[in-house]
């Protein structure tokens, strides 16, 4: 029973040669195939190079964008120093002032 | 085309008169950079206005410091502060601090305050710039034995809220609504 499946099967499955037409057709098809235009290979390259673009453009706005709050920070934090300056120091005139409005204290003097 | 010529003139003339004429708000402050290695304390600030609206757009308003200060910078142009402290007494050039001091005896500029703190052992003298019934500068000048400060505010300074602002930064109420003392 084994064996005469193998045998069904080798007998299905033995090579055989093709005929002196397969060639003929194989080449004839590949004569009537039509030439493959490069045009969709240059649209995968647009493709990439636009997706690279946007990439590129996306990295560089964030840099700058990083930069931009790095300086805004600073920028903040110069005008909350700019401004405890000049209230340290109008602190001093109030406190002058104050002194001087009040003759007990007598330490200043004021124009 | 001779009478064509002298309007051109007539009105760079006009143009360079109104030019002179207008107060200066943005003081000429020096560098002071040899100072900064010698001093123990240096702040040194420059902020025109592009810099201030960044800064404004990084102020939180949740913050009362920040609230204060969105509210005081805005008509302003800039902001300049030169500071320096010492950790002993120091002489200065004060021929620097003369410089900046000679550019506010100007036109417009009114001392409004100069006082004379022997506790602190501080002279401060506060300028303002008035311009058609405007503030449009302040001027800080504060000099100690062991340091120096310069303010210069440019730009359209609210009085009013000036006052407002007490409480933060340590800036206390002025007595800017009196008459002003005339400039020496």
């Amino acid at each position: 029973m084994s064996n005469d499946f193998d045998q069904q099967l080798r007998d299905a499955l033995r090579p055989v040669d093709p005929d002196e037409s397969f060639t003929r057709r194989v080449m004839s098809r590949i004569a009537n195939e039509p030439t493959r235009s490069r045009r969709p290979q240059r649209a995968r390259w647009a493709c990439v190079a636009l997706a690279a673009s946007v990439l590129l453009g996306i990295v560089i706005f964030h840099h700058w964008q990083l930069q931009r709050e790095q300086h805004g920070i600073e920028a903040r934090n110069q005008l909350i120093e700019a401004l405890r300056v000049t209230g340290e120091k109008l602190d001093i005139a109030y406190r002058a002032i104050n002194e001087d409005s009040h003759p007990g204290a007598g330490e200043s003097s004021r124009t | 085309m001779r009478t064509h010529s002298r309007k051109w003139l007539c009105l760079l003339l006009l143009i360079a008169r109104a030019a002179t004429a207008a107060p200066q708000a943005q003081l000429q402050l020096p560098g002071f950079e040899s100072l900064a290695a010698q001093a123990s304390e240096s702040v040194n600030i420059t902020l025109d206005s592009n810099l201030l609206g960044l800064a404004a757009r990084f102020l939180d308003s949740n913050k009362p410091e920040d609230a204060a200060a969105r509210e005081l910078i805005g008509g302003l142009k800039g902001i300049y502060v030169r500071s320096y402290t010492f950790d002993r007494d120091f002489t200065y050039p004060s021929a620097d601090v003369e410089r900046v001091r000679k550019q506010l005896s100007a036109p417009g500029w009114q001392r409004v305050v100069e006082v004379h703190s022997r506790k602190e052992q501080a002279n401060v003298d506060i300028y303002i710039l008035m311009d058609q019934g405007k503030a449009n500068g302040l001027a800080l000048i504060s000099s100690e034995p062991r340091g120096f400060t310069i303010v210069n505010i440019v730009g359209s300074i609210d009085l009013q809220k000036l006052h407002r602002l007490e409480g933060h930064f340590g800036i206390p109420r002025l007595p800017l609504d009196e008459k002003p003392s005339p400039t020496p």
